[in-house]
């Protein structure tokens, strides 16, 4: 698109450019009315987007418990942080969540999205009902997980006795911990993932289909050879998105193992640990230099992100001029 | 109809016109949520009696006008102060009161609106809790928790122990008898039956009970003292001879926990006694309260305090006297609300000896009474908050990772001091 609008834009410009570019034309009390009518955005964004920022920068650099004098301190925040074991257990532990919840996740996303886009009865129902989970409260979410996995009454352990296995004290162990937040995250997105998959599905056209058919495919040779190929974008999108879903995760942990991250801070993931510092403990100016560090997180995982999806897009254009 | 372009604009410049006023607002002094003339009250839920507040304007003379602020009151609380707008005339403050005394010019001097008049009639730990070490006081007490040891008299006695309370309390009248029944009951009942909930238990309530903790009056970390290494020493213990159930507190599992029989005791506050009650109400009649092993402690209760910036200090403090007089702490606090008195005269009050059913007709205010007189005073700093996870999430670690404890302690040391390097205060 960026490269017709050149080639397009000599031929309507002599007529645009006398309605925008001629500010005489206009009377100041019209101009005025007019921004005026845009400000409101601007105003918002101000009050609540851009001064936090910069409040939250100016924070970093200063010790303060969020009643008595600021204390500047320079860099010391940021010093301490980077030797803060738990700041860098609790991006750990966030990027652990976050991959045994995603990959999971998306793929039961893309079956029940290529399951529900078959010919079935009632499948306005199954779509419905799959998308349910996501509009739950989380908090109500938290309570049943927590007790799915409680240590000792808890009905997974209960199905572990009844199987004569040895039972697993979930939300004591590292690993439990993440596991039991994984699975409230895979629980409540799922759906989500599969409802937008089931769009991207419905784009693809159904000859291919059908040609697979003629031609005697079988129903996975039709999902790994033409869903998966064709929804590439699609995935992408949902990767993204989850991963930012992923680095904001906050109140899952929060309610299921409490503002400290449970044992050993084991559930303690970034934005929680930021929380628990500003919030909890009072040291507003140590919380604003952990959102700056996050800041400097997520910029590089985007740029990991931006990467894969231009990659992405390079192959996928070259197999297109192949074909 | 269709808003036209005029009106459009007037709506428009109505909202920017709001938004300026929200922003020029916040540095006004004297901006109050309530009219002028009237005393303002943030509470949280269950922490004053609602009956007791509506009597209040006409019992005191005061216009009071009480808020009660739902979630993160703390956040909410710093949040005005930091803004300098809408502060209440009075506050609740929780157990941490401590952590406004390097504010303690941000409050009024209750001594200076005639605190001393009743100072008598509290108990003195508690009292003491609310004054800074230069003698400025901050919060005026509200209820306290007095701790004392929760077990199953039919558990006890099926595991051979002494089940009732006199000769409980005499049988584990330190930790290490008490640790040492545990053991035995776990032997008789194998599998099935723990004595107590957790190990962060164990160390909490003997940290509860000592006449130090982590800070002296001068802010010098004193952690590495007997005063706590003693109850680490205990949790350690209590983790090696393997009876604990490994139950978190505030979890659906410690409900289960009470109501199924799987835990034979704890040690815990007064409140407790309200959380086991709606958890385990199928255990009634079953349940004894005795002395805590390791004598008296105390765990949470709140204060009020008067804001600096409150518009009529001695009419703010004529409000925080009714309130938490000894008949009101009586009636409206402890009978009404479960909430722990901090008046002597509320504790020995008659209407205070009320028998139990759910602890078979004992008269458990006699036991939590004698508590709540005995516990040591001592100075909570304002960094006992940030040093404290140091050590408690060490002693998580030994029971859940299985920490080597030596390991553990050096660790939390070392966190100690980072902490409080942290906060320029080594």
């Amino acid at each position: 698109m960026a490269t017709t609008t050149p080639l397009t834009a000599p031929a309507q410009a002599p007529e645009e450019r006398r309605s925008t570019g001629n500010h005489a034309g206009r009377s100041k009390s019209e101009l005025l009315s007019l921004y005026a009518a845009i400000s409101p955005f601007y105003i918002l964004f101000a009050i609540f987007g851009l001064f936090p920022i910069g409040f939250s920068l100016y924070l970093s650099f200063q010790n303060w418990n969020g009643i008595g004098a600021m204390r500047f301190v320079g860099l010391a925040q940021y010093q301490f942080m980077l030797s803060d074991p738990i700041f860098w257990k609790s991006i750990v532990n966030t990027f652990q969540i976050w991959f045994i919840s995603t990959i999971p996740m998306l793929f039961f996303a893309l079956v029940i999205a290529f399951m529900l886009n078959q010919q079935i009865r009632g499948r306005s129902a199954y779509r419905i009902a799959y998308f349910i989970p996501n509009v739950t409260s989380i908090v109500a979410i938290a309570i049943i997980f927590g007790s799915i996995f409680s240590n000792n009454f808890g009905l997974l352990n209960a199905a572990l006795e009844g199987l004569h296995l040895d039972t697993v004290e979930w939300l004591n162990t590292p690993w439990g911990i993440k596991v039991a937040i994984a699975a409230m995250v895979i629980w409540r997105w799922t759906g989500y993932n599969a409802i937008i998959y089931l769009a991207g599905l419905q784009a693809i056209p159904t000859e291919l289909y059908e040609a697979a058919k003629v031609d005697g495919a079988n129903l996975w040779q039709v999902f790994f050879r033409i869903t998966v190929p064709l929804l590439r974008p699609i995935i992408l999108f949902t990767v993204i998105t989850s991963t930012i879903g992923g680095m904001q995760l906050f109140t899952e942990p929060q309610v299921l193992v409490g503002n400290g991250g449970g044992p050993g801070s084991e559930g303690s993931t970034m934005v929680l640990y930021l929380y628990q510092q500003a919030f909890i403990n009072n040291q507003f100016g140590y919380g604003a230099a952990i959102g700056w560090g996050l800041f400097v997180i997520m910029i590089l995982f985007s740029l990991i992100n931006w990467r894969l999806v231009q990659g992405a897009g390079n192959r996928g254009s070259r197999k297109g001029v192949r074909a | 109809m269709a808003p036209n372009r005029r009106t459009f604009l007037a709506a428009a410049s109505g909202l920017l016109g709001t938004a300026l006023l929200g922003t020029s607002g916040c540095g006004a002094r004297g901006s109050y949520l309530t009219p002028e003339g009237t005393i303002s009250l943030w509470y949280w839920n269950r922490s004053i009696s609602d009956t007791l507040l509506a009597k209040t304007p006409k019992a005191t003379g005061v216009r009071l006008v009480p808020q009660k602020i739902g979630g993160d009151f703390k956040s909410k609380f710093l949040t005005s102060l930091a803004g300098k707008a809408y502060i209440p005339d009075i506050v609740g403050l929780n157990e941490d009161v401590a952590t406004y005394f390097p504010d303690a010019d941000q409050f009024v001097d209750l001594f200076d609106v005639g605190a001393k008049d009743v100072e008598s009639e509290f108990l003195d730990w508690k009292w003491q809790r609310g004054v800074t070490p230069d003698g400025r006081m901050v919060g005026f007490p509200m209820d306290t928790g007095p701790t004392a040891l929760f077990y199953r008299a039919d558990l006890f006695e099926k595991a051979g122990l002494p089940s009732e309370p006199d000769q409980v309390a005499q049988a584990m009248d330190t930790w290490e008898k008490y640790l040492e029944a545990g053991s035995t009951l776990v032997k008789k009942m194998p599998k099935k039956t723990y004595m107590m909930p957790n190990v962060d238990m164990v160390y909490n309530q003997a940290l509860a009970q000592q006449g130090k903790r982590y800070m002296d009056e001068k802010n010098k970390f004193i952690g590495d003292g007997p005063q706590v290494r003693e109850p680490w020493d205990l949790a350690v213990d209590a983790y090696r001879r393997r009876i604990t159930s490994n139950t978190n507190d505030w979890t659906s599992d410690w409900n289960a926990a009470m109501s199924t029989g799987r835990v034979a005791s704890f040690v815990g506050a007064v409140w407790m006694g309200q959380v086991l009650t709606d958890a385990a109400s199928g255990t009634a009649g079953k349940w004894r309260v005795c002395r805590a092993p390791g004598g008296a402690g105390n765990s949470g209760g709140s204060f009020l305090g008067i804001p600096k910036s409150c518009r009529d200090p001695e009419a703010a403090f004529k409000v925080i006297r009714y309130l938490q007089s000894p008949e009101n702490q009586v009636v409206y606090g402890l009978n009404e609300m479960q909430l722990y008195p901090s008046a002597i005269a509320a504790i020995d009050d008659r209407r205070a000896q009320v028998k139990d059913k759910f602890y078979g007709g004992q008269v458990i205010n006699e036991v939590f009474g004698t508590s709540a007189k005995a516990v040591k005073p001592v100075y909570l700093s304002p960094y006992d908050n940030v040093v404290g996870p140091a050590f408690s999430d060490q002693i998580t670690n030994i029971w859940s990772a299985g920490k080597n404890p030596d390991r553990a302690w050096k660790d939390a040391l070392t966190e100690a001091d980072r902490q409080l390097s942290h906060l320029g205060l080594i």
